[in-house]
């Protein structure tokens, strides 16, 4: 290898495929290296703060338990960054830089993978925009050395071996991305973003709880958990009862209905989407691809959900929906199985 | 690099070359006039509801703002008001002396829309109806334009209804840079309240917003079901950006512009509503509420063609602040 050239050794290079999410962050590393975290960043309010945590900028789950303490930051929008305000930015950047330094790469040496020494690929929403992939490669300067950009189903599809023939639709907390797959790189047709999805069920859930339960105290926090936990459309797989403070004393609710209709709201934006996307692939391969849906994303997890959306497509045939177990790094791994197949006259083009 | 197969490799050079456009700065998408696009609208907007929940308001996330109630008026046709501007045939090339391609602005060409028109009156009091008053300060906004080196296309120079799907067809066959309706507001509830406001388009999730959008988007034959639909698929369009500045523009000169001369206006800032003219519409886009017809006081100042040009005027500043800062 030439003095002072760019180009390294592939055993030097570290491929990283990485899910930025609204609520989940996931980082895939070639060295196999996998980790998530809660895509939270926050910084203690004041010293008194700073004092007590020993640590002047706090990340994921760690953040959101510490969240009285700190300036609390999700720096993701609808699985965009929010532009426009600096301490989001901030924010993202600790998260990616976090992500990294989870994997292994260290910004100063310290023996460890130089930043320059990275090539990442980074899945967004399937409605971003030019601009917003702008905005992304201008924060993503000095953190990473090379940069891909791709649509996050895409990346999934591709991980996945599903480029031909297949959709996937990842409800995400704040998006719910849809891709039909035509073995190509999905254009704006091929691809259609909502905003039902994870959070919308969950402020939607504070509101009907609230409305039917006006004396407890619940927040946000509080309805997420008991969704993760107790999600269905159409028939209650249980009764759901969860327990909220009144006036301090913890009390029981039965939150069966609202459960349900929250959930529900998801319904009929998600299959009028899949079905209109359904509607424009070529008539001949239309069967194929309604037996190759792929369900993925927190959100997947709604009980009830594949059958629902399996029902729906009765109506125009019937077809197949089929639920990614362990959701969690199929977007990241999918973004690093990227990230390795892309020649590196590709990558020399890319650098961020 | 191990072997991988043909599918996957094109569709890698494919991801790359998408990358590579964004490395090289081309105007996103929503800006650019883009015919496809809108023939992908026409497919969507005439798929049959399917039987479905649409949900209600999470379908359309934003953050509540608190508004003062909007009722829109209306009633019998009216004649157009004594002191208009006379209405000039519109053609592309009216504009005086000043060559736009010498100006170094990114905004050449400009849409005006005066709201409402022949038998849609907008809010029509006995001596005054919006229609009259949208078309009159669309005749001296345009005028001050075409003196200001800009093109303009208008949306009617007449009295007569224009659907609303025709008028963001007139503005995007005329690949226009941005698009500017003018209407006049009606608070029954507050009628001791006047203010401005500019929208521009977006979801919303006060149930007044999304009335008074009903309410607008009447004659478009489409329902609220069909503009969620459409909304979802262009929330985060970047042209949504392009229309926030816009709209900040024109709503900080409106303001500016007019307080001095109509004491107790109030500033009711930028918003966001799914008005249906700012849909279908692919350039940046704003509707102006320029007014309140509700407001005894503001209908006399609306009487005077002094106001009016100086409504114009401040309609006129708003582009140029756009225009400038574009640059
Ligand atoms: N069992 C469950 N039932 C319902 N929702 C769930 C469940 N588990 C997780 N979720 C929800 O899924 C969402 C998180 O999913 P995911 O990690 O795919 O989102 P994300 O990638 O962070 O978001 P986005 O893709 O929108 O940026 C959250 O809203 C979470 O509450
Ligand atoms: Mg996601």
């Amino acid at each position: 290898m030439k003095e002072g050239s760019k180009k390294m050794a592939d055993s030097e290079i570290l491929h990283v495929g990485i899910d930025l999410g609204t609520s989940r962050s996931a980082i895939s590393a070639s060295n196999g290296e996998r980790f998530v975290v809660d895509s939270f960043v926050g910084w203690p309010v004041d010293m008194v703060a700073k004092k007590v945590l020993k640590r002047s900028v706090m990340i994921g789950h760690e953040a959101v338990s510490n969240r009285t303490m700190l300036d609390l930051h999700r720096p993701l929008e609808r699985g965009l960054l929010k532009e426009g305000s600096d301490k989001d930015v901030e924010a993202v950047k600790e998260l990616l830089r976090h992500l990294l330094r989870l994997v292994g790469v260290d910004g100063n040496g310290n023996g460890r993978i130089p930043t320059s020494n990275v090539r990442a690929v980074v899945g967004v929403p399937a409605a971003a925009l030019r601009t917003n992939k702008q905005y992304l490669r201008n924060t993503m300067k000095g953190i990473v050395d090379s940069l891909m950009i791709v649509s996050e189903p895409f990346a999934v599809a591709y991980g996945l071996d599903a480029l031909l023939h297949t959709m996937i639709i990842d409800i995400g907390a704040g998006t719910t991305d849809f891709c039909v797959m035509k073995g190509r790189y999905p254009t704006e047709e091929d691809q259609r973003t909502l905003t039902s999805a994870g959070d919308s069920i969950d402020t939607h859930l504070l509101k009907l709880i609230s409305e039917r339960y006006p004396q407890a105290n619940i927040t946000i926090f509080m309805v997420r958990e008991w969704k993760e936990k107790h999600s269905f459309v159409n028939k209650a797989p249980e009764k759901v009862v969860v327990t909220a403070p009144v006036n301090g004393v913890p009390t029981e609710f039965d939150i069966t209905n609202e459960m349900k209709a929250a959930c529900e709201t998801l319904l009929g934006p998600t299959v009028e989407t899949m079905l209109d996307l359904l509607s424009r692939v070529e008539p001949e391969f239309q069967e194929r691809v309604r037996n190759n849906i792929i369900l993925s994303g927190g959100g997947g997890l709604i009980r009830g959900l594949p059958e629902a959306l399996q029902d729906a497509l009765k109506q125009v045939g019937g077809g197949k929906v089929t639920y990614m177990a362990d959701p969690v790094f199929v977007g990241s791994d999918g973004g690093l199985a990227l990230a390795i197949d892309a020649p590196d006259t590709d990558w020399e083009k890319l650098s961020a | 690099m191990g072997k991988i197969d043909r599918a996957k490799r094109r569709v890698l050079r494919q991801a790359v070359a998408d990358n590579l456009e964004t490395i090289r700065g081309l105007p996103p998408r929503g800006v650019r006039p883009n015919v496809r696009r809108s023939r992908l609208w026409m497919r969507r907007l005439s798929i049959v509801a399917l039987p479905v929940m649409l949900a209600g308001s999470t379908f359309l996330l934003s953050k509540p703002v608190t508004e003062p109630m909007f009722v829109v008026q209306r009633g019998a046709p009216h004649k157009p008001l004594a002191a208009a501007a006379q209405p000039q045939p519109q053609t592309l090339t009216t504009y005086e002396k000043v060559d736009p391609a010498a100006l170094p602005l990114n905004v050449h060409r400009v849409v005006i829309d005066a709201g409402h028109g022949g038998t849609d009156p907008g809010t029509a009091l006995p001596t005054l109806a919006e229609k009259a008053v949208t078309l009159d300060i669309a005749m001296r906004l345009k005028k001050l334009l075409e003196r200001g080196g800009f093109e303009v296309i208008t949306t009617r120079t007449d009295d007569h209804l224009i659907p609303l799907r025709e008028r963001a067809h007139i503005a995007n066959v005329s690949s226009s840079d941005i698009f500017i309706s003018i209407h006049v507001n009606s608070i029954v509830e507050h009628t001791s309240e006047h203010g401005v406001e500019t929208y521009y388009l977006g979801p919303t999730r006060d149930a007044k917003l999304t009335k008074l959008a009903a309410e607008e988007n009447r004659e478009s034959g489409y329902s609220l079901a069909d503009m969620r639909k459409l909304l979802d698929g262009i929330y985060m369009d970047a042209r949504r950006d392009e229309s926030q500045r816009l709209a900040s523009a024109i709503q900080s000169q409106l303001y500016g512009g007019l307080r001095n001369a109509d004491p107790g206006l109030q500033n009711w800032g930028v918003k966001r509503a799914p008005f249906l003219v700012l849909v279908a519409t692919e350039m940046p886009a704003i509707l102006a509420e320029v007014g309140c017809m509700s407001n005894d006081a503001e209908v006399e100042k609306m009487h005077q063609p002094e106001y009016r040009e100086r409504i114009a005027n401040a309609l006129f500043d708003g582009i140029r602040t756009y225009a400038t800062e574009k640059k």
